[in-house]
């Protein structure tokens, strides 16, 4: 427990001091408040120089466009800045051999993981419920007609933040293999990218995490027998990689 | 205290120790002395439960050091050879940290840092950040940081051997305090003046074995030059004639008013010469035992070992 909050407190200067937050919040937050006004003010600004046909594709952008933009773009640029800032989250720890000290005074692994996890995930899910709400309302006043409703947009926001979740973990995990943090950063994100595939393949995408990716931008459904196994595994794996990744930072040689 | 037999470790295929064994007294200092790369980083990661070893026993306090680590830690702390912090943190909050980690209660923990700033002198700048700080002040943090919960044994890892020759003797002023109040320090360091001033005992490391493990007191009577230079008042006349006479006696070279007397074994020597020049009409005016260094000895063990091999 001891291990547990001085490492909670640890992260949390880090993340203030290093500038974490603030990647963090552009990488999330500030999609949130240019999408909008992006696609408000772009057929303006090309009014004069597109020809009709095109420009009418942008003027019957309604609010269900403009907030399926923000779950495209958290899910393609989002990521880039969560796990290009988090990917040293282990590694650069143990080839820094910043572990050494807190190591030789007893320091429980489970403690310092944990502590690590549940930190990022509480800061991720506060960035994209941030990021959501001020979506939800910025484009609630911009655009008109639309089904998007403050239930659809919650619901969306918890499948992205069970995504998120799962995604920390396995950076964490792979980020205790490497000493190299570029290293998890590129498996995580090919993983991430990668697994998109599997949402064309109706017979097993629901068993993997990506899933929930679909399901969230599939506005004005919510919660149904499908998402079940997906749950269940993003759940799973969430515990596994944490799980793993305590084993690997008891065994670790961290000098 | 520290008990460890026929330590064995290795990195991929290098061998970097070869079955090391030795035995640290309790409030000793023992100098873990060898050139870089002999492997005493090494020894100390593992004997601080940093590192994995292939084969060998450690025993603490008795008790067996894997099968016990985190009880055993408790009583332990260490200064590594390069220390590292979270750099964005100042001394008091890095300090903070590492008591927590160690389960000291924060009322006394607060009170006991600004006590140990002043200690290591760090007081002044304890809220700057460490990312600041020079060589010899991250030496003197990680100091306090491996002394903060009040550890019996210290394992100290060329704690100043990066250091100007200001910050070198800081340094040992506070280990000679520690040793003071009786703590067990293992220290590493390829500087033999270092040694030769703090250390108890010492133990020679080359390239992953033991060459030696002694007492610095005996080590002195084992390997001291048996030479003792005399001055005496007045021209010499039948002195060397009567000091060439006892049995002790190897050889004397005489010239003027000065005697070198080498002996075939210091302890007589050493006890019988006072008793005889005192019997002599001549007035001795300056006396004295060649005293060889560590350094010499150092070098001269370390020779040995290469041609052993
Ligand atoms: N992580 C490592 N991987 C491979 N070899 C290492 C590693 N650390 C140390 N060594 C090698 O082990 C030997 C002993 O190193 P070390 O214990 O640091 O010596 P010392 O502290 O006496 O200078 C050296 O030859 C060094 O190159
Ligand atoms: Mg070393």
């Amino acid at each position: 427990m001891r291990s547990f909050r001085a490492y909670f407190k640890k992260e949390f200067k880090e993340a203030a001091r290093n500038y974490k937050y603030l990647i963090l919040a552009v990488g999330f937050i500030f999609w949130a408040l240019l999408d909008p006004l992006m696609l408000k003010l772009l057929p303006l600004i090309l009014k004069a120089s597109l020809p009709v046909e095109l420009l009418s594709q942008f003027t019957n952008i309604n609010r269900d466009y403009a907030f399926l933009n923000l779950l495209k773009d958290l899910f393609q640029v989002g990521t880039l800045f969560f796990v290009f800032s988090l990917m040293g989250i282990i590694s650069s720890e143990v080839s820094k051999k910043k572990l050494v000290l807190p190591y030789s005074r007893g320091l429980k692994p489970e403690g310092m993981v944990l502590a690590k996890y549940i930190h990022y995930a509480i800061t991720v899910s506060i960035f994209i419920f941030a990021a959501f709400l001020t979506n939800y309302f910025y484009v609630k006043s911009l655009f008109n007609s639309g089904v998007l409703s403050i239930q659809i947009v919650l619901w969306s926001c918890f499948l992205y933040i069970l995504y998120f979740a799962v995604i920390l973990a396995l950076l964490l995990y792979m980020s205790s293999l490497f000493k190299k943090s570029i290293i998890p950063g590129l498996l995580v994100l090919a993983i991430v990218y990668g697994f998109n595939f599997f949402n064309q393949l109706s017979l097993i995408r629901n068993y993997l995490p990506n899933y929930l990716i679909l399901r969230a931008a599939d506005l004005g459904v919510f919660f149904d027998t499908s998402l079940i196994p997906t749950f269940f595994i993003s759940v799973f794996l969430i515990a596994i990689f944490i799980f793993l990744t305590i084993i690997r930072m008891k065994k670790i040689d961290v000098a | 205290m520290i008990k460890v037999a026929d330590l064995k470790k290795s990195y991929q295929r290098l061998e970097v120790l070869k079955g090391i064994s030795f035995d640290v007294k309790k409030g000793s200092v023992f100098g873990f002395i060898g050139k870089n790369g002999a492997g005493k980083t090494t020894t100390m990661n593992i004997l601080t439960g940093l590192l994995r070893f292939e084969s060998g026993q450690i025993l603490i306090n008795g008790m067996d050091f894997l099968k016990n680590k985190i009880e055993l830690l408790k009583s332990i702390g260490y200064l590594p050879e390069n220390p590292v912090f979270y750099e964005y943190m100042n001394a008091y909050e890095y300090l903070n940290f590492i008591g927590e980690i160690t389960g000291l209660k924060t009322k006394k923990l607060n009170f006991d840092i600004l006590h140990l700033l002043k200690v290591v002198n760090l007081k002044i700048q304890a809220k700057r950040r460490i990312s600041g700080y020079s060589r010899g002040m991250k030496q003197r943090l990680a100091l306090a940081a491996a002394i903060i919960h009040e550890p019996d044994i210290l394992f100290l890892d060329e704690p100043a051997s990066a250091l100007d020759p200001e910050g070198r003797l800081e340094m040992l002023a506070l280990l000679e305090e520690l040793k003071r109040r009786g703590k067990t320090i293992f220290l590493s360091t390829h500087i033999l003046n270092d040694a030769e001033r703090v250390c108890d005992e010492v133990c020679i490391i080359e390239e992953g074995r033991i060459l030696l493990d002694e007492k610095l007191s005996d080590l002195y009577d084992k390997y001291i030059q048996p030479v003792f230079d005399i001055e005496f008042e007045k021209e010499l006349t039948v002195e060397t004639e009567i000091l060439n006479k006892l049995s002790w006696v190897e050889s004397i070279k005489a010239c003027g008013k000065i005697i070198n007397l080498s002996v075939n074994n210091i302890k007589i020597g050493r006890a019988e010469i006072l008793k005889v020049l005192s019997g002599l009409d001549n007035y001795v005016t300056s006396f004295q035992i060649r005293k060889s260094s560590l350094e010499d000895i150092f070098i001269n063990i370390t020779n040995q070992g290469r041609k052993v091999k």
